[in-house]
């Protein structure tokens, strides 16, 4: 063994060529398995993609690091269940690119935060935390409110994505831009949207304010959807979806947030 | 005893490998290989090995989900099926209620309404006895399920302040007014001096206002209405508080529970804001169970 | 053509491109036209420079009976200037976490920005410089050979800080793929990945050119980390831009297998850029300065081919209990638990090599640098491996452990070892006798130890706490603390935190204005030995 290792150190390419090999079993095997398994990512015929709005708050969130403080993936934790909901599934993220699990809480679980909270509060809220929570120690994004939302580019972004597997439509690419503003102008024509994206394509005046569509709509239009793309982690017999406090009390709630 | 190789001046010595590295290794080995067997691991092609012991982490979660709310049906299922109250008459069951509602509230509520649910700008203080929507526990517990002005609850309870300002219903003085004399319902001192406008505004609260606030300005608890007279305000008592709601107009959101608590938890909710009210009035606040 | 033609014409082509940057991204009012005007900016400063001395006359030929310096002295001045606005920045995200409106309300200052200028500032410009200055002045010595030419150490040396500088600039102007270690953008990486085949054959080159039969251990650690970390790089980084004339682009995985994909590369970023490298100057510059031979080439063997098999099987550790099936955890989790034989072989074998020369240690803060960096590495790969057992894990994941744990490694075993490693090479490369105030050496030593520990144990306590408390049940069997709770309980730890990086970011001040005063002070020492030219030839391949 220390023989064989006297003459490999002598050549510098075959060292080079044995580091590669060496390094690139484990992920070959660990990595291309996940894409032959069937049961990796469970399948939901009816999950949802980001509407062009959602995409753009997506990418807002990106940019501002909330990744760096937030994660998105409810373990499979008793007290991870309990607190915040269903445990995450790899469905939920299979149009995530790239996944946004994070690998640190300084802040809440958001995986499940669609719907927890009015988008007035959220509007307050990243405007300055502590004018909602005292304690928090969050940082402020007040300028979010302030910038107009870049629209004209998300034709682009969309054919990006489908480029990379996610199933946007001819059409959800060429009205991308406008997609964008009806869903956050309730009072304008949104029945093109709503029946690109679907019944429960979510339209409100997000920030609060009708006249402009804002990057502070497009984050919150994002936030209030995380969890709702797809139902298949509430489906009750997956398993801990009817857990609540007394069992008799299920069928009413899905989970412990 | 060295190798015999120099590379500027560094020797390497041929010491043979210790026992003890050869120990470890086996014994993580070993390790590892009988976690192999037991767990599953390793990939073949379109499966891969299950393990002895068949672990799912999934299973294992929903299992003890499942066996920890049958250890708490013990007093969460009488909690359920007693009224309200007959729990708060129930030490035993109160002190799990205090235990369960902070952490239930802290993690759900305290964003909007505090920690010690005493309010914010915007979100009503819970605690000081004084009910936009009634204080009884039912009256209470529909406004946790339904929420006011959800978008997603249909039964939701709707509140509307409309923005009399924006919306052209009266003119800005009118707005000016009526907003001195709603301040000085609360705050008779503010009269002093304004009284041609406080005067006009009770005109106009008289023919656009009662009909929510009711004649005294006392507010309806059918329509969530706040009382104007008293000094617990949602949004501020300061003038400019008072002229930007009449002005711009109130929706405030508070979400439907329905779909992400429990009954039971709804319910437990509800028992720890009457007793954490209770505290508070007794002075006993500072003393209350974490 | 000579090498200051070349260097002109790359930093022309490099102009024009950034000028098309900067055009592309007006039209479509993107910042990738800030990052234009910074690739066109770059190129002509670092132009001025050229031509400042292209009309200079060649240097005779006798240079090529040295080695090749200059570009290591570069390195060595970048990476303590990196060092100190990597965390500087990384104190102010300290204290933004116990006062979070400490700073200013702007886009570019806020948390979410800031953190990843400093893990990027840290890692890719203090260390990658310090890797780069190093592994030249160190596959010089080991080979017996100057580098093959001039131009390509200077190009992958100023390309790396280009790739650095759009990095960071990029996070201030809210440029990210979010990817934690590999935030840069998709022209950015494919800008890293040209500068760094060429790192990869400038080594191979210079290793060919070598004048010792046998490639020294500390060669193989540096080019298993050049080789691995283009690897990782090209794989996790592939991606679709939205535009050519924009930042934004979208990764080609999605969701579980993304996530796999960028553990395996963040785990073994961490292996390959913050170990492998960092064990290649580990062993050249300890056994240098002891004064002592490697205590086992044997051991050396098995620790390297160790590392390199096992670390790349661990990724899966940063999924336990996720949505990743359940057998990657299992393989993570149990690579993990071998992993760590292989590494205390590695910081055993350093560890040894200080027999015989423990007075050494005692007396030189230099020498103790580098003791206290293989002890800090043993100290956290085991802890690393205890953190990948799944039970464990369950705890120590999301929180302040984690943080902990990072930086044991980060400045207890990759700062200390550079800063080591850089004291005892300043004087060698600019022919000193000494560094200016080996009594400042002291002083650094001892900040930056007693700032590692006030970190570490404060990110240990707050870690625990906060584990546990959100996994605390209370007699009725339902969670003890809310979320708040949980952040509430975190203030004191993260101001004593802030303490900690505070005392360690003075310490390297102290360091910066040491090396200073040595490159100032003029020459005494006489001219060593330090050339190619060998006694004896031996034979290479
Ligand atoms: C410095 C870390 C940090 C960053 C960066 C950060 N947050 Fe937070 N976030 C927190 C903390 C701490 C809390 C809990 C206190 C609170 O509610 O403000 C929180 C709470 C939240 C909540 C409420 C979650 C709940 O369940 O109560 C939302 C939603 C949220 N953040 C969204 C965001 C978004 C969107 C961004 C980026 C634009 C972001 N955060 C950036 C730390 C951070
Ligand atoms: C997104 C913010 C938000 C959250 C989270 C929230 N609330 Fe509210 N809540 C409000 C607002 C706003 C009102 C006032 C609604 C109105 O104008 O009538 C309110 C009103 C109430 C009322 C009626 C008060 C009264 O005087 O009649 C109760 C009771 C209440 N909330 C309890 C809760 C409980 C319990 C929770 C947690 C499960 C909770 N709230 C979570 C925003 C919130
Ligand atoms: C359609 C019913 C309705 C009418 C008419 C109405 N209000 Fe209101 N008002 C409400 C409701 C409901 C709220 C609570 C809104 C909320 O909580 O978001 C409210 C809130 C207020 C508040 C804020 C109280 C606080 O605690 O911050 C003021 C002040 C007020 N109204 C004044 C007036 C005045 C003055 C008029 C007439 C010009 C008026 N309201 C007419 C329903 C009404
Ligand atoms: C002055 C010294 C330092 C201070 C004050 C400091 C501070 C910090 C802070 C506050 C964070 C964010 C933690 C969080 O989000 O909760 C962080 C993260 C990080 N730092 Fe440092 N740091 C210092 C030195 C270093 C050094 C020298 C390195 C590497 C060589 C380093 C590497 C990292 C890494 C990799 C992370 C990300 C950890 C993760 O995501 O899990 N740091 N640092
Ligand atoms: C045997 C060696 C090691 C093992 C098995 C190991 C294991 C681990 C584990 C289990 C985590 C936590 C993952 C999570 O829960 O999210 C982690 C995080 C981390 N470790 Fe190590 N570690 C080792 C050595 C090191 C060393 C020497 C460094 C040097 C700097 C280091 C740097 C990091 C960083 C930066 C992270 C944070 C990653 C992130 O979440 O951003 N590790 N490591
Ligand atoms: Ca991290
Ligand atoms: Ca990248
Ligand atoms: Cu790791």
């Amino acid at each position: 063994m220390f023989g064989t290792h006297y003459r490999i150190e002598r050549k510098s390419v075959i060292l080079a060529v044995a580091i590669m090999i060496v390094a690139s079993i484990g992920g070959l095997i660990e990595i291309a398995p996940l894409f032959t398994i069937d049961d990796t990512v469970e399948t939901d015929p009816d999950m949802r993609v980001y509407t062009p709005l959602e995409l753009a708050g997506r990418n807002i969130y990106i940019r501002e690091g909330c990744y760096a403080c937030h994660s998105q993936m409810i373990r499979t934790l008793q007290d991870e269940v309990e607190r915040y909901g269903p445990y995450s599934l790899a469905v939920e993220s299979k149009y995530d690119h790239p996944m946004l699990w994070g690998s640190k809480r300084t802040g809440p679980d958001l995986a499940r935060i669609g719907g927890k909270y009015s988008d007035q509060w959220h509007t307050a809220h990243l405007t300055n935390p502590r004018d909602v929570v005292p304690q928090s120690i969050m940082p402020r994004y007040g300028w979010l409110g302030r910038a107009q939302l870049h629209t004209a580019h998300l034709g682009d972004d969309l054919r990006a994505m489908r480029a990379v597997g996610v199933p946007y439509t001819d059409a959800m690419i060429a009205n991308a831009a406008a997609d964008a503003v009806a869903q956050a102008s309730p009072d304008d024509d949104t029945a093109g949207l709503v029946e690109r994206y679907g019944e429960e394509t979510q339209v409100r005046t997000f920030d609060g304010d009708r006249r402009t569509v804002s990057e502070m709509d497009a984050l919150v239009a994002y936030l209030q959807i995380l969890g709702k793309l797809s139902k298949a982690a509430e489906q009750p017999a997956k398993a801990v979806a009817a857990a609540a406090t007394a069992p008799a009390a299920a069928e009413g709630g899905q989970a412990r947030p | 005893m060295t190798t015999g190789h120099e590379w500027n001046g560094i020797k390497e010595l041929n010491t043979p490998v210790p026992r003890a590295v050869w120990f470890f290794l086996i014994v993580t080995v070993i390790f590892s290989i009988g976690y192999w067997v037991l767990m599953p691991a390793w990939p073949l092609g379109d499966s891969y090995t299950r393990g002895l012991l068949g672990s799912d982490q999934k299973e294992i979660v929903a299992r003890r989900v499942e066996a920890a709310a049958e250890e708490r049906a013990a007093w969460a299922q009488r909690i359920a099926a007693m009224d309200y109250a007959e729990v708060r008459a129930d030490p035993a069951l109160m002190a799990h209620v205090r235990e369960d509602g902070h952490r239930l509230f802290g993690d759900n509520c305290a964003a909007c309404h505090g920690m010690d649910a005493t309010g914010n700008s915007g979100f009503p203080n819970l605690v000081d006895g004084d009910w936009l929507w009634g204080g009884s526990p039912d009256a209470i517990a529909r406004t946790i399920t339904v929420g006011v002005n959800s978008p997603v609850s249909k039964d939701t309870r709707v509140s509307q302040m409309m923005a009399f300002g924006k919306d052209g219903i009266l003119t800005g003085e009118e707005v000016m007014a009526t907003a001195d004399y709603v301040k000085s319902l609360s705050d008779p001192g503010w009269a002093k001096g304004k009284a041609a406008s406080v005067a006009r505004g009770k005109g106009v609260f008289a023919a656009n206002c009662v009909a929510c606030h009711g004649p005294q300005g006392k507010g309806s608890q059918e329509l969530g209405a706040p009382d104007l007279t008293d000094r617990n305000w949602i949004y501020g008592g300061d003038i400019d508080a008072i002229h930007a709601t009449i002005e711009n107009g109130r929706q405030g959101e508070m979400p439907a529970w329905e779909h992400r608590l429990s009954p039971a938890d709804r319910k437990i909710l509800v028992l720890y804001l009457l007793d954490r009210g209770e505290a508070l009035k007794a002075g006993a606040a500072k003393g209350a169970p974490r | 053509m000579s090498e200051r033609q070349r260097g002109l014409i790359v930093l022309a082509v490099l102009a024009f491109i950034g000028l098309a940057m900067a055009v592309a991204g007006a039209g479509r009012g993107d910042p990738l036209q800030a990052h234009g005007y910074i690739v066109l900016l770059f190129s002509i400063g670092i132009g001025c420079v050229l031509l400042k001395g292209y009309f200079a006359p060649e240097p005779p030929a006798t240079r090529l009976d040295s080695y090749y310096d200059d570009p290591s002295k570069v390195g060595i001045v970048l990476a303590m200037g990196w060092a100190v606005f990597g965390m500087f920045v990384g104190d102010w995200v300290a204290w933004l976490l116990a006062f979070p409106d400490l700073t200013f309300d702007a886009a570019w200052s806020s948390f979410g920005r800031l953190r990843p200028a400093h893990t990027t500032g840290v890692i890719f410009g203090f260390g990658g410089n310090a890797l780069i200055a190093t592994s030249f002045h160190v596959m010089q010595r080991t080979a017996r050979a100057r580098m093959p030419d001039q131009f390509s150490p200077w190009f992958v040396l100023i390309g790396y800080n280009l790739f650095c500088l759009l990095a960071v600039s990029g996070y201030f102007l809210g440029i990210t793929q979010s990817k934690e270690y590999a935030e840069p953008e998709w022209y950015a990486d494919i800008w890293l990945v040209i500068v760094w085949v060429t790192y990869l054959l400038l080594y191979l080159r210079t290793l060919a050119r070598r004048k010792e039969p046998h490639i020294y251990v500390a060669n193989w650690y540096y080019l298993a980390f050049i080789l691995v970390v283009a690897i990782l790089h090209v794989v996790n980084n592939l991606a679709v831009p939205a535009s050519f004339a924009g930042a934004k682009s979208y990764s080609a995985f999605a969701g579980v297998q993304d996530a796999m994909t960028q553990w395996w590369y963040g785990h073994n970023a961490v292996a390959f850029f913050l170990t492998a490298g960092f064990l290649g100057m580990l062993y050249y510059y300890l056994p240098k300065r002891a004064e002592r031979p490697i205590y086992s080439y044997r051991m050396s063997i098995i620790g390297f081919w160790g590392i390199t098999f096992f670390y790349m099987w661990a990724g899966s550790h940063h999924l336990h209990y996720t949505a990743l099936p359940q057998w990657v955890q299992t393989l993570g989790m149990t690579f993990s638990v071998m992993l760590i034989v292989p590494s205390w072989i590695a910081a055993a074998n350093a560890l040894l090599t200080l027999n015989g020369a423990w007075h050494k240690v005692r007396d030189d803060a230099t020498l103790r640098f580098m003791m206290m960096a293989a002890i800090f590495y043993g100290l956290s790969t085991f802890e690393g491996s205890f953190m990948a057992i799944r039970s464990v894990n369950s705890l120590s994941h999301y929180t302040d452990w984690t943080i902990g744990h990072v930086h044991a490694g980060a400045m207890g075993w990759v700062a200390l070892i550079t800063f080591g490693s850089i004291y005892a090479l300043v004087p060698w490369l600019w022919k000193r006798e000494r560094m200016y105030s080996p009594a400042l050496v002291e002083v650094h030593f001892w900040l930056a130890l007693a700032g590692t520990l006030v970190y570490v144990f404060a990110m240990w306590n707050s870690g625990i706490i906060q584990g546990l408390m959100w996994r605390t049940y209370s007699d009725s069997g339902t969670l003890t603390y809310s979320f708040l709770d949980s952040m509430v309980a975190m203030h004191p730890y993260y101001v004593a935190r802030a303490v900690g990086g505070l005392l360690f970011l003075i310490g390297a001040v102290v360091g910066c204005y040491n090396i200073w005063m040595t490159i100032r002070r003029p020459s005494g020492a006489e001219a060593t030995a330090d050339t190619p030219l060998p006694a004896t030839m031996q034979p290479a391949e």
